[in-house]
């Protein structure tokens, strides 16, 4: 059995496999990249905005010189709204001062101020109108006056904003681009074995001069090399075995028609031997009647030897009719002087086929029958969906399982000692004839119960069909 | 009785053999050893029945068939080596009436002998057939197509007897085997299928488009009603 794989699964599997690592290193390497940077900048962009409020406190300082009176604050920030890059607000004791009026009291955060107010430079992130700010703040010594700037980070989120998108867009046209050549080389590596994978099926359908090509010098090469060895070897023995088997099929029929002409001169003798046994001396009678009967068993197998070389040969022609199996076979028990002996229980099958194969099959089967079953049979005809049926059965001692698998080889005999009237050939003909009428014959049987034949016809024409009667006729008409 | 046949085989111990199984059978038998000899013998002195090896050394015994067939209606017995070469079809084609397989069993030899002897003397008798254009002696053993004598065999003239004594009706290869050959069961339909070719080749006005002796598919064959 071929087990069927779809085309291309394994080669999905390495691809994504492919695009898989290539999305997670490099994602990993750019999630890193991205965090570090981003990092360095956020640090950067906080001592940047320390150093410049140090500096503004101790301008302010000098500015102020311990006052904390409106008029200077004014003054101050004034100073400051020249400078660019950042915006003041100043916490005095009077009202609030600002550089800008986006920012007052309220945009600054409680942490920084409590922080302020204990002396301390303190900072935080704040968001205000939906943009990002770092405030920074501190006392303006030794006055109270508060100080927060407010630094736009703004211009920096825009930069991490545009890394991550680089980095985003690079991943992705990375995983794109591993994907296929991920696809690509695998359907590169893959393709010995597609080939391979063909020509083993080829091999297996008999087409034995089938080749690999050997393109490469890399390790499929080699297997291609090692798969051509084993492919002409196996060629080289089965042209070695089908010619021997031919031998010796044309030996059997060689042997089988070089026995005819003479087993012809002694048939002949032996039946006008036959015809004066009474005249002869009473000491001579017993072994005239013996060679009499033995000549008639040889003739026999000589006759059965020749069919079977013939099925061999595959040189039959099926040439069928319409068959009604009940009056082939009553006719068959009569003609065989076996009405007694068999008994027939038939259904009423009429099939399309070869009616003297037929015949041939039954008769060796009920012969098998009568000889190895106690001397009666039983046979049945019926049918079976699409199969006509014939049941050839026994009350003999029944065949041992062992046995049961060889009964149509040829020259078989269950007991090697017992040497029935058969030739050993008939079951194997019947086989024969059966495969040629497109049907089969099974073998079941109990030990000590019987044992019983079945053979199966299909009741349509055979496929393997030679040319019917009639056909033949309006053929030869035509000629 | 006292019938005379002519056995033409070339291995002395069939040959022998067969000779003294047709002479215990109250036959007159005289032998050939090849195909010349046999065509020789056939038409210094006239025989009965003739029995036809195959194979032959000289003259093969396709050939002889032939040779014999073209100036004679004697019955001739083939006997072939394998029943289903091509040798018993051509033989039957060139004009043989019967054939019997070696390795053969006398008793079948000496019957079909008796049968082709009988269906060349008993002539089936009665009175005259008329069918189509064709006049049919059965006493006489002829048949005229307007006054004209047709050369058919003594199996060929049984066959064409049968039919017309019924038109008609379908007869099945079986039951012609029957009638014609004397087989009492499934002997080779073969026999019939070729004679009945061979009968329409001398009876019908255009054999490729048979009108007097028409096929039934699959049952068997008929002649026709009247034209």
């Amino acid at each position: 059995m071929r087990r069927i794989v779809p085309a291309g699964r394994l080669r999905r599997r390495l691809a994504v496999t492919f695009a898989l690592v290539a999305a997670l290193s490099t994602g990993a390497l750019a999630l890193g990249t991205y965090l570090v940077v981003r990092d360095s900048r956020l640090d950067d962009s906080v001592a940047g905005a320390l150093a410049q409020a140090r500096t503004n406190l101790v301008l302010a300082g000098t500015v102020l010189q311990g006052s904390s009176a409106s008029q200077d604050v004014s003054d101050l920030l004034v100073l400051y709204a020249r400078r660019p890059g950042f915006e003041t607000v100043a916490l005095a004791s009077g009202p609030a001062f600002s550089t800008s009026f986006t920012f007052g009291t309220v945009q600054i955060p409680a942490g920084v101020q409590g922080l302020v107010r204990s002396g301390d430079l303190a900072y935080e992130r704040v968001e205000i109108a939906g943009l990002p700010y770092l405030v920074a703040g501190g006392q303006v010594p030794p006055s109270r006056t508060e100080l927060y700037f407010f630094f736009s980070e703004e211009a920096l989120h825009d930069d991490l904003a545009q890394l991550r998108t680089i980095l985003l867009v690079g991943w992705v046209v990375v995983v794109v681009l591993s994907a296929a050549a991920g696809a690509l080389v695998a359907r590169r590596v893959l393709r010995p074995v597609a080939q391979a994978s063909e020509a083993a099926h080829s091999l297996a359908e008999g087409l034995l001069e089938t080749r690999l090509p050997v393109d490469a010098d890399d390790e499929f090469g080699a297997w291609a090399t090692s798969f051509n060895e084993m492919a002409e070897a196996l060629e080289e023995k089965i042209r070695a075995l089908s010619e021997a088997q031919a031998r010796e099929r044309r030996f059997t029929a060689d042997v089988a028609h070089e026995l005819r002409t003479p087993l012809t001169a002694l048939a002949g003798e032996a039946s006008l031997l036959g015809n004066h046994l009474d005249r002869m001396p009473p000491e001579a009678q017993r072994p005239a009647q013996m060679l009499v009967d033995d000549i008639e068993r040889l003739r026999r197998l000589v006759e059965e030897l020749m069919e079977i070389s013939r099925l061999d040969a595959g040189s039959e022609d099926v040439r069928t009719e319409p068959v009604d199996l009940g009056s082939l076979l009553a006719g068959l028990l009569r003609s065989r002087g076996w009405e007694t002996s068999v008994s027939l229980r038939a259904n009423d099958v009429v099939l399309e086929t070869d009616p003297r194969r037929v015949e041939r099959i039954l008769s060796n089967l009920i012969e098998n029958a009568l000889a190895h079953g106690g001397h009666d049979a039983a046979v049945h005809i019926g049918r079976n969906g699409t199969d006509a049926l014939v049941e050839v059965s026994d009350l003999g001692p029944g065949i041992a399982p062992e046995h049961l698998p060889h009964v149509f080889d040829r020259f078989y005999k269950a007991d090697p000692a017992r040497t029935g009237g058969g030739s050993g050939l008939g079951l194997a003909i019947a086989l024969e004839h059966a495969r040629l009428l497109g049907g089969r014959i099974d073998a079941s049987s109990e030990v000590g119960a019987g044992s019983r034949f079945t053979l199966r016809l299909p009741v349509a024409k055979p496929l393997r069909a030679g040319t019917d009667a009639d056909e033949r006729e309006s053929q030869d008409e035509r000629r | 009785m006292d019938e005379r046949v002519l056995v033409v085989e070339d291995d002395p111990s069939i040959r022998e053999v067969v000779t003294l199984g047709l002479r215990a059978a109250n036959l007159s038998v005289e032998t050939a050893a090849d195909g010349r000899e046999a065509l020789t013998r056939f038409r210094a002195e006239p025989y009965d029945l003739v029995v036809l090896d195959v194979m032959l050394p000289e003259l093969d015994g396709l050939e002889v068939c032939r040779e014999i067939r073209r100036g004679s209606r004697v019955p001739i017995l083939m006997l072939s080596a394998r029943s289903d070469t091509l040798d018993v079809v051509v033989g039957l084609e060139l004009g043989a009436d019967d054939y019997v397989t070696k390795p053969f069993e006398m008793a079948e030899l000496v019957a079909r002998v008796r049968a082709a002897l009988r269906r060349a003397h008993d002539r089936p008798d009665g009175e005259m057939l008329r069918v189509g254009d064709l006049e049919i002696d059965p006493d006489g053993f002829r048949v005229t197509r307007d006054g004209a004598e047709l050369q058919l065999t003594a199996t060929e003239f049984r066959l064409l007897v049968e039919l017309a004594r019924r038109p008609g009706q379908v007869f099945t290869r079986e039951l012609l085997l029957q009638r014609v050959w004397g087989y009492e069961y499934l002997g080779d339909s073969r026999l019939v299928d070729i004679a009945v070719q061979r009968l329409r080749a001398k009876v019908d006005a255009e054999p490729d488009r048979p009108r007097l002796i028409t096929t039934v598919r699959g049952v068997g064959f008929r002649l026709e009603r009247g034209r």
